[in-house]
């Protein structure tokens, strides 16, 4: 089973492919285009026009899902500009999974003070790694993005995890 | 679409209403004009109990007629078929044991109601619940109506919301949405823009447990997260009580007598009642020859007996809460709907747990019917300004090698989404490929619900792992899952079969429908009846009407007063069809037959008005 991808979000949005996108923009943007394709309000006899119409709803939806948060919204952005840029810059420098390591590790046996410390330190992390994919996208160094997309999703798995800690 | 387009196809001014089709009650609504109202037989009560009795005299009785013989008829008198509806004998075990009318499992595993000589699907026997309350809503609004927004808890998986659609077809009614309860409720909460914010609706009926959390914004309302329980209900606070009545009985035989079932169920609800209201209640049940019950509980036992099922409920209010990406202090207003929700000890967790006043403003048993005929007005094309946006409750996936679920959509994924992956072929010239659905969160495939079998046929003949097969999951805004294939090389569409694990496969329904075909020449009937009745009504009105206000000669007068007067008796008699057809066009030619027109006229008028409301 291959994954298809989906269409580019920013395409379905009718919008220019940016990471910084205004957040109440973008709301107002999905709200509008739900009410203008939400099969409740485009009810049609005729089964096959039926099926565009939840295909064109279900497109407003799941990209509404990618745009609204960063990260995904900086996946979709990549691929849009350069096609498997992601598969291409799967391997990581092998200092940087030594030190993702040692942090999976700190998080498993974090105790209820070291939790709220490890919490704001991945935070910090995420906003550098944030901070240093905007340089390169706007560098258009789409490989060296694609690699802070990977190493982002180390610091957001710990964090992930941290929370699922009771 | 163009927009010329788009207001083609709204097709405004259809009659659409909405359905409660509750585990208990139901009931029907209707809006015309800003606020939607209730359905119902003049002064009877707005609620119809979904029970359905067969009598041994062959009548089927619906709604009150059928609960009034729950006492007299347990064995034939059946109720609460929405916790079987879209599942199996086997997952329905513990209801078939508790319910006092015999269930037992048939073809594919699925629950039959046997009856006597026959047996009934659940389907069959919602739609007979929905079909009475379609004719009680024919009878309210005085026409025909055939479609309706059905609504379901919003923790219903695919296969229950497929056998209540499939229910509404058998019924006569097209089935437009199926619409989640809570969010019914909330757009009857937060019409007209009053209640603008972040809504948390509590929902404990008497069979199913939902919450649901909403963003209400200038008409758009937007469900977050969704989570719930639907087997957890104000039956299973019965049935606690049940079982502490039957401990008291001499004999253990009262268990497996439907008679000593019913009068205890019945008896368990009443008590269950009077403690919402008194500290402590006492229990007197003569069962004749089977015993006496004399029992006394206290508020303070009950609540210590249902304090784990609360708890439950409260723990899918955490889990909704943290799904939604928000944490309890973000909540606005906390809305409750369904019956259960009168009990104090509910109210005071939840608002403990909250920190916020329950809003008590929508009547718990109607917030849901008139929240669906809000939906049902949308989809009739009548309001643009709302928009509902739903999710779907649970995720679905793919089996994989190994027993393992692979996730295509996940749960609170708001609908309609799609998702598409490809396949291919593990064998030469292999021509069709088959997946199983399963719906659930967990890992394994024997810990989810399998919802059915696809197979995909008219792969073109290829070496192995040539053909693309590109699938694609497209949940709809029902929260019904379609699935359609193409092989991407030839672009032939596969064809599918489905073979659904619960519920009534598209043949039986078929067969179902042409067996009520019978039903349907009673359907025109009641429906030809009804229209006479409210065609004579209002000629009755008009022709008053228009009395008073023509000058006419006596004689004339008297003709006209005359064939009214008849029209009139046969109305207050409740005549036939065929009656009142005749009196009614004697009264016709009565007043056409006037010389000074003034009178037809003004019956003429009159009648237009009538049918334009």
């Amino acid at each position: 089973m291959i994954h298809v991808p989906s269409p580019d979000a920013f395409a379905v949005f009718g919008i220019r492919r940016t990471l910084d996108l205004d957040e109440r923009e973008l709301e107002q943007r999905y709200l509008k285009l739900s009410r203008d394709c939400h099969p409740d309000h485009n009810r049609s006899r005729d089964t096959d026009d039926c099926v565009a119409v939840l295909q064109r709803s279900a497109e407003i939806n799941d990209a509404w899902k990618v745009l609204r948060d960063p990260w995904r919204r900086a996946r979709a952005l990549l691929e849009a500009e350069s096609e498997g840029v992601l598969d291409r810059n799967k391997k990581l420098d092998p200092m940087f999974l030594a030190d993702a390591l040692e942090l999976a590790e700190e998080v498993a046996f974090a105790d209820a003070d070291k939790k709220q410390q490890l919490t704001d330190k991945l935070k910090a992390a995420l906003a550098k790694d944030y901070e240093a994919l905007r340089r390169d996208v706007a560098a258009g160094d789409y490989d060296a993005a694609a690699k802070r997309v990977h190493e982002a999703h180390y610091h957001q798995k710990a964090l992930q995890d941290l929370g699922a800690k009771a | 679409m163009t927009d010329a387009a788009k207001q083609q196809d709204g097709d405004g001014g259809r009659l659409v209403i909405g359905i409660d089709l509750g585990t208990t009650n139901s009931l029907a609504a209707i809006r015309a004009g800003k606020d939607p109202h209730i359905l119902r037989d003049k002064d009877a009560d707005p609620l119809t109990p979904s029970m359905v009795c067969f009598h041994p005299d062959g009548r089927t009785l619906v709604g009150e007629a059928a609960r009034q013989q729950r006492l007299v008829h347990p064995d034939r008198t059946v109720f609460s078929v929405k916790r079987l509806i879209g599942r199996s004998a086997s997952e329905s075990e513990k209801d078939m044991r508790e319910l006092p009318y015999p269930i037992v499992a048939g073809d594919r595993d699925l629950p039959r109601i046997r009856v006597g000589e026959h047996e009934h699907s659940p389907e069959a026997i919602s739609a007979m619940v929905l079909r009475e309350l379609k004719a009680t809503a024919e009878k309210a609004l005085g026409q025909p109506v055939h479609e309706a927004v059905v609504t379901v808890p919003a923790w219903f998986d695919d296969a229950q919301r497929q056998a209540t659609k499939d229910a509404a077809q058998l019924a006569g009614l097209e089935c437009l949405r199926i619409l989640n309860e809570p969010t019914a409720a909330a757009l009857a909460y937060g019409l007209g823009g009053k209640n603008d914010g972040t809504v948390l609706v509590y929902d404990l009926g008497g069979g199913t447990f939902d919450v649901s959390i909403l963003r209400i914004q200038d008409g758009v309302f937007r469900v977050l997260a969704t989570a719930g329980d639907t087997h957890l209900g104000g039956d299973d606070f019965d049935q606690l009580l049940v079982q502490r009545i039957l401990q008291t009985l001499p004999t253990r035989a009262g268990a497996e007598d439907p008679f000593v079932l019913q009068a205890v169920r019945s008896a368990a609800e009443g008590l269950k009642k009077r403690l919402s209201d008194e500290r402590e209640a006492t229990l007197e049940l003569d069962l004749g020859e089977r015993g006496d019950v004399a029992l006394k509980v206290t508020r303070a036992e009950f609540e210590g007996a249902i304090a784990p099922l609360v708890q439950r409920t409260l723990d899918c209010v955490k889990s909704a809460v943290k799904d939604a990406e928000l944490t309890l202090a973000d909540i606005d207003d906390v809305v409750l709907v369904g019956g259960s929700t009168r009990i104090p000890m509910v109210r005071a967790r939840l608002e403990a747990l909250t920190g916020k006043a329950p809003h008590t403003d929508v009547d718990p048993d109607l917030a849901v019917a008139l929240g669906a005929a809000i939906q049902a007005d949308v989809l009739a094309g009548n309001d643009r300004s709302l928009l509902l946006l739903d999710v779907i409750p649970l995720s679905l996936g793919i089996e994989t090698l190994g027993g393992t679920v692979q996730k295509l959509i996940l749960r609170n994924s708001t609908i309609p989404t799609s998702v598409s992956e490809e396949f291919s072929t593990g064998v030469d010239d292999q021509t069709a490929v088959d997946l199983t659905i399963y719906q659930g969160e967990r890992e394994l495939a024997q810990d989810c619900r399998r919802l059915g079998h696809f197979k995909l046929r008219g792969i073109p003949p290829l070496p192995a792992g040539l053909p693309r097969i590109k699938v694609t999951f497209l949940v709809d805004a029902d929260g019904v899952l379609r699935v359609t294939a193409r092989e991407q090389r030839t672009g032939v569409e596969a064809s599918i079969q489905i073979v659904p694990t619960f519920g009534l496969t598209r043949d039986e329904v078929r067969r179902m429908m042409l067996d009520s075909i019978e039903n349907a020449q009673q359907d025109y009937v009641a429906r030809e009846a009804i229209e006479a009745r409210s065609k004579a009504e209002a000629m009755v009105r008009g022709t008053n009407k228009a009395l008073q206000m023509a000058e006419l000669p006596p004689d004339q007068t008297f003709a006209v007063h005359k064939a009214v007067k008849a029209l009139q008796k046969l109305l207050d008699q409740g005549a036939d069809t065929a009656a009142l057809k005749a009196a009614s066009d004697d009264l016709t030619k009565v007043t056409a037959t006037i010389a000074d027109d003034v009178i037809s006229s003004a019956v003429t008028k009159a009648l237009k008005e009538e049918q334009q409301p």
